[in-house]
């Protein structure tokens, strides 16, 4: 099968009841074959992957972690370890500890966060376009084509716009991601060569990413197609927390059967888990 | 002209004509740029004059002159609108020949050369955007100059070092394309904002930081907003 669907599952914020639910929604709500997979640090079930730890000595560099209490960013940094998968590709693979990545078939990969719901089918995300090229500033090769990224669009950009070399509020968020094996392997290679300065920089993988793959001024000047990723468009991906469209369409703690998943960042407190439960 | 300098200083801000329209035009875009939903650079430029700016900016160009340094050639990292440290560093040093702002703020560029637009008139101001914690400063020689391609900065000025990684990666970064330039630096103790990812407690920090081995400057002020400011002038 070419179309897979991966999450990753780490630590103890989710339990495993996460990722059946997820799988079960997956298998609910895809009209086309798939395979899934769950990359994580504790090996359960079949479909598990075992995740590298290499990254491990990065955790809490951010001065947002550093000597404080506070949970560090590594937990979601490291699904940023699945565009490894692009790098086997090509390299054949590293060391022994990573070789489950080796085993994981597809070619057509959809990302999930793992505190989603889903409300319409997925083909739709595995037949979009992903041969876009994007070549003129940054180049990539036409072959490799461009993934696509969730655009918050619930944001208000003059926040992203403000805050962003302060690292604060980004457009982008990872919770959904599209590419085909190829195409992130520019960013895992970035990744790779930065890794101090981007844990120490960059206290999210959105804003590292909105940073450097993402350019939200070319939204103004209708240059979109000179970003690194496509983004889904509005009416596809909503927050539960914040919102859909801002400013028109703003309602919180609101599903929107219409959309095609729901994401729940940006809770308030901690009661998210439960919260997203009670609306499995 | 109008002087304008911090009691006790030596170096001034000129406050002369081509100023004055420059600064009129830079304040009235923040704020007329409303309209295409830029109404938050209004603050940013307001938060970008404030005294204690001012203050930190003509002591590092005091500080030069005071250990007679004349910087010709000058990267700015991080300069953020510019407004203050551009003027004071051509005003100051008639030999300064041109200073180039590396920004990552897209936001800043038009605001910044509105400012600074008559020396950007004359080839004397540029901005870069670039991460230069990722990137070197240069890797192609400008065919329209004569300076060697590892010689064209001769000072680099960084007052965001508390916004940034440690500046000694930005030393490993340019060692091969640059040969040697008069590091200036600035950074703060004052964690209370986010993006404060990298405070000091000490100009000595400061030093390490850099891995600066020969020091020919190190202090410390406490501006107007009651934070510590910590500047360190060597190589």
């Amino acid at each position: 099968m070419d179309n897979t669907i991966l999450c990753v599952k780490w630590g103890d914020k989710y339990g495993r009841e996460y990722v059946e639910k997820l799988k079960q929604q997956c298998e609910d709500n895809c009209s086309v074959p798939f395979n899934f997979y769950c990359l994580t640090d504790k090996k359960e079930k079949d479909y598990d992957i075992l995740l590298p730890s290499s990254w491990d000595k990065y955790e809490g560099l951010h001065s947002r972690f550093r000597n404080k209490q506070a949970p560090s960013n590594m937990w979601a940094y490291r699904k940023l370890y699945m565009f490894q998968l692009d790098y086997y590709t090509s390299t054949g693979g590293w060391n022994e500890s990573e070789r489950d990545f080796k085993t994981i078939q597809g070619n057509n990969f959809l990302y999930l966060d793992l505190d989603v719901i889903i409300h319409q089918d997925l083909k739709y995300f595995f037949d979009l376009d992903m041969k876009q090229s994007w070549t003129a500033e940054t180049k990539v090769t036409a072959v490799h084509g461009k993934p696509w990224i969730v655009r918050g669009w619930w944001n208000d950009m003059n926040l992203c716009r403000k805050n962003y070399a302060a690292m604060g509020s980004t457009p982008i968020n990872s919770s959904v991601i599209r590419w085909n094996r190829g195409q992130l392997i520019e960013i895992y290679k970035h990744i790779a060569k930065n890794l101090d300065v981007l844990f120490f920089t960059y206290p999210t993988i959105d804003n590292y990413l909105n940073h450097f793959w993402y350019n939200m001024w070319y939204e103004d000047s209708g240059r979109t197609d000179e970003s690194f990723f496509n983004v889904f468009p509005k009416g596809d991906i909503y927050s539960y927390y914040t919102g859909n469209i801002f400013p028109s369409d703003m309602e919180q703690k609101k599903l929107r059967p219409d959309h095609k998943i729901c994401l729940f960042n940006n809770s308030a407190d901690t009661n998210d888990v439960e919260e997203l439960k009670s609306l499995w | 002209m109008v002087a304008i300098a911090a009691e006790g200083h030596n170096v001034h801000l000129e406050f002369r004509p081509k100023l004055a329209e420059d600064w009129k035009n830079a304040i009235s875009a923040g704020v007329n740029l409303e309209a295409g939903n830029y109404q938050y650079l209004t603050k940013r430029v307001f938060d970008s004059m404030n005294a204690s700016q001012l203050e930190s900016k003509i002591w590092l160009v005091e500080t030069l002159e005071k250990f007679d340094v004349q910087p010709k050639r000058v990267a700015l990292l991080a300069g953020w609108f510019a407004q203050y440290i551009v003027p004071l560093m051509f005003d100051t040093f008639p030999k300064c020949e041109w200073i180039e702002n590396f920004e990552i703020d897209n936001d800043v560029a038009p605001i910044s050369y509105k400012f600074n637009k008559r020396y950007k008139d004359e080839n004397r101001y540029k901005i870069n955007m670039r991460n230069v914690m990722i990137k070197p400063l240069k890797f192609v020689q400008n065919p329209n100059t004569p300076i060697p391609k590892d010689d064209i900065y001769d000072v680099v000025i960084n007052c965001a070092c508390e916004h940034m990684y440690p500046m000694w990666k930005f030393r490993e970064l340019n060692n091969a394309v640059q040969k040697n330039p008069l590091l200036v630096l600035q950074s703060s103790n004052d964690d209370q904002h986010e993006d404060h990812i990298n405070c000091v407690e000490s100009e000595d920090e400061l030093i390490d930081q850099a891995r600066i081995k020969h020091v020919i400057y190190s202090g410390s002020k406490i501006l107007s907003n009651k934070s510590t400011r910590f500047m360190v002038i060597g190589r």
